[in-house]
């Protein structure tokens, strides 16, 4: 359990991190990337001293955090270590909520878990940046949700967000995504669309990438369309739920199953092992599809894959991400996801692929689900 | 009886034209160290292990026996040889000679090296005993004349109904040839990996060089090298036998060097050298590297380049640990007995055993993958 002293480091530094957020949030001036960094590396300190996995990681990379000035020196932590290890600061008997991946690719026994002690700085980090890119002119009226309720899925860091922003916006809300019998109760979507018609109300569809798919292949004959003024999120890979589809035919799926313009559909990037997100900016008026925009308090350099040192802007790495609402778990998550930094934002491009096999030997490809590029 | 004869010369016949390729002095064992380095990406010492101590020329005829026996009967053996490692086209070719006389053989587009002189050291060898022999140069009177077959290297296969067809590949591949194929008689052989366990009483000095001599061949890229090592005991004892393989893998590393390290690969270390720093510990030299997970909850695979990955084990958690893995566990090497090694052969009951040193040498009684999906 905590000493008393390191709760109350965390709680200051989370109250820190909160006004940060909420300072960006504000239109305050940009904070300055000196500012980031000192709290950031404050961070970096706390975790050094209080969450193992940190700790072991880069003392390994004998990393002097006592001279450090800049984030970016920081190795992250590979989000692999979430699942074999606990990855907090405190003790499990603190924990409010625990996140975890959905195990559907890795095994149910090797799913990456995110406990929390508070959740208030990832509620505040996830309300800011929605207000700022998913609803920038205000809450919708209604919501629909292709995803598991909390109380269906409580461990789902998607499912906790969707209820937070439905819960904020005091909207009439229906869920319509049963997740042990995985069924999508497209019905009722239907139901929920026509009243959204007849309320002239606009509606924000949220959803993960799969369920948008199979709400595809079971609607035929439904009226989806939504009211002027609507608009779509779309978060997550497909995890073997359903048929792939790329990302450019995702949006205009879903802009074509509720009468969308494909300007109003846009993507999530996030992950349970992180407390904030990113998403496309195009329902803002910033950037265009496919380009992520991360909040003030986020991150994300493309970094090579063999060395890990970050590369200039515009060269393809895979992501290594700075997060500040990560404040009892691990500041900087190294990732296995292909970017870019292009226009403001970053661009992603699939997951690092895995080494060619050159034998009979199991690749990390085919243990993911992945094309091991075996010869045919 | 007479047709399993047949099938024992033919296979004989096979290994004895394989020699060539071992002796560096002939023609063909020359080319073979002169390609292979380059498509296999092994160093030219690891093509020289390969061929000089994994080419299996020396079969004992009990263990031809019965591969004769185990294997089936057909006009014509079909093989697609798409993923393994480079010598293994030996025993996937003596396999099919073991089913048929005619064999069709499609070698991997990556490594087609073995295949390609194996199949040239067989012609050469037919066209000796086709050339007319002298008066002074004749078969002795009690020797029979060379077994008919043909072995032939094709683009594609196309087995008829009935043939075999034996698919050496990733899974997915041998999926594939099974839909295409629905009326062949299929013989499939995925990826897999090879689990190492250090039994309560083992000796952990010799128990780490046997596991080293397991690891180097083919820089741990066939389905028999060890990934996983469980030790039985505590962290410590674990602790304690992750360094001295970190030795022993140094001192053969030292004369047999790891082969090309390419960007994909260089990829997948980095990451687990960063996640196994966050876990438990990394104990690497410039060919090598050993993690340590001492408080294990799952275990990630390590990539295929002499890294191993060792964790305390009993036999109450090596089921959890290994559930995930067991339908791909080819091999269980072991140092000693006990209840955390019955556990593991329990989980992984078609997997071969063998003694920690000897994964990487199997009996030639079959394919090294006892597995067949």
């Amino acid at each position: 359990v905590l000493s008393a002293d390191t709760s109350a480091t965390s709680e200051t530094l989370h109250q820190r991190v909160r006004a940060f957020i909420e300072a960006s949030a504000a239109g305050a001036p940009a904070p300055t990337a000196e500012r980031f960094d000192e709290l950031a590396l404050e961070v970096a300190r706390f975790q050094a001293a209080h969450v193992p996995p940190v700790a072991r990681l880069w003392q390994a990379r004998r990393v002097a955090l006592h001279r450090a000035a800049d984030v970016r020196a920081l190795p992250g932590l590979p989000t692999d270590v979430f699942r074999l290890a606990r990855v907090a600061a405190h003790a499990p008997e603190l924990d409010v909520r625990v996140f975890r991946t959905s195990g559907t690719t890795q095994g149910a026994e090797a799913r990456g878990e995110h406990p929390m002690r508070t959740t208030r700085t990832y509620e505040q980090a996830a309300l800011s940046w929605g207000a700022r890119l998913l609803w920038p002119d205000g809450p919708p009226a209604r919501a629909i949700v292709l995803a598991a309720h909390p109380r269906q899925a409580p461990d789902s860091s998607l499912s906790f967000m969707l209820e937070l922003f439905v819960r904020s916006w005091n909207a009439p809300a229906s869920w319509h995504f049963a997740p042990y019998a995985r069924v999508l109760d497209a019905r009722g979507v239907a139901e929920a669309a026509a009243e959204a018609r007849a309320a002239g109300e606009p509606v924000m569809v949220l959803g993960t990438s799969f369920a948008f798919v199979h709400l595809d292949e079971a609607t035929h004959g439904l009226d989806l369309r939504l009211p002027p003024g609507s608009s779509a999120m779309q978060t997550g890979g497909f995890k073997g739920r359903s048929r792939e589809v790329s990302h450019p035919e995702m949006r205009a799926l879903i802009a074509t199953s509720f009468g969308l313009d494909e300007a109003r559909v846009v993507a999530e990037y996030g992950m349970t092992e992180l407390s904030s997100q990113l998403y496309e900016g195009t329902l803002a008026g910033r950037g265009r599809a496919g380009v992520y925009l991360p909040p003030p308090w986020m991150r994300v350099d493309a970094v090579d894959p063999s060395t890990l040192e970050p590369l200039a802007p515009g060269d393809v790495g895979i992501a290594r991400i700075v997060d500040l609402a990560n404040v009892d778990s691990a500041l900087v998550v190294q990732t296995a996801d292909r970017v870019r930094w292009v226009d403001g934002g970053i661009e992603l491009l699939g997951r690092q692929p895995g080494a060619v096999p050159r034998g009979c030997s199991l690749a990390i490809d085919q243990v993911l689900g992945r094309d091991a590029e075996g010869e045919r | 009886m007479i047709d399993r004869d047949e099938s024992s010369r033919r296979v004989s016949r096979l290994l004895g034209v394989a020699r060539r390729l071992q002796d560096p002095d002939d023609p063909l064992g020359s080319e073979a160290r002169r390609r292979l380095p380059e498509v296999t990406a092994l160093s030219p010492e690891g093509v020289e292990l390969a061929l000089g101590e994994h080419l299996e020329v020396d079969a004992p005829r009990d263990e031809i026996a019965a591969l004769c026996e185990r294997a089936g009967r057909s006009p014509c053996c079909h093989v697609v040889v798409s993923a393994n490692v480079c010598t293994a086209v030996l025993r996937a070719l003596a396999t099919a000679l073991a089913t048929s006389p005619v064999v069709r053989l499609r070698p991997s587009r990556r490594d087609p090296v073995l295949a390609q002189l194996l199949v040239r050291a067989l012609e050469e060898d037919a066209a000796v005993e086709r050339a007319p022999r002298s008066s002074t140069v004749r078969r002795g009177a009690d020797s029979q004349p060379p077994p008919p077959m043909e072995v032939t290297l094709v683009e594609a296969v196309a087995p008829a109904a009935g043939d075999e067809l034996h698919v050496y590949g990733v899974d997915a591949t041998v999926q594939l040839h099974r839909e295409q194929h629905p009326t062949a008689l299929l013989r499939g052989h995925g990826t897999g990996l090879g689990v190492a366990v250090v039994a309560e009483g083992a000796d952990l000095d010799d128990a780490a060089v046997c596991a080293a001599a397991d690891v180097v061949p083919f820089d741990q890229r066939g389905c028999l090298s060890p990934r996983f090592v469980l030790v039985e005991g505590g962290p410590d004892r674990a602790r304690a036998f992750a360094e001295q393989l970190h030795e022993s893998l140094r001192a053969l590393s030292a004369q047999v060097p790891r082969g090309r390290v390419d960007e994909r690969l260089g990829a997948e270390i980095a990451r687990q050298r960063s996640t196994l720093e966050a876990v438990g510990s990394w104990l690497e030299g410039p060919h090598h590297a050993v993690g340590l997970d001492p408080d294990p909850r799952a275990l990630p695979l390590p990539p295929a380049a002499r890294i191993a990955h060792v964790v305390p084990a009993r036999a109450q958690t090596a089921s959890q640990l290994l559930e995930r893995w067991a339908t791909w566990i080819a091999t269980v090497g072991a140092a000693g007995d006990g209840a955390l090694l019955e556990t593991v052969h329990a989980l992984a009951p078609r997997a071969r055993r063998a003694p920690l040193g000897r994964m990487q040498r199997p009996p030639f009684d079959g394919p090294v993958d006892l597995r067949q999906l």
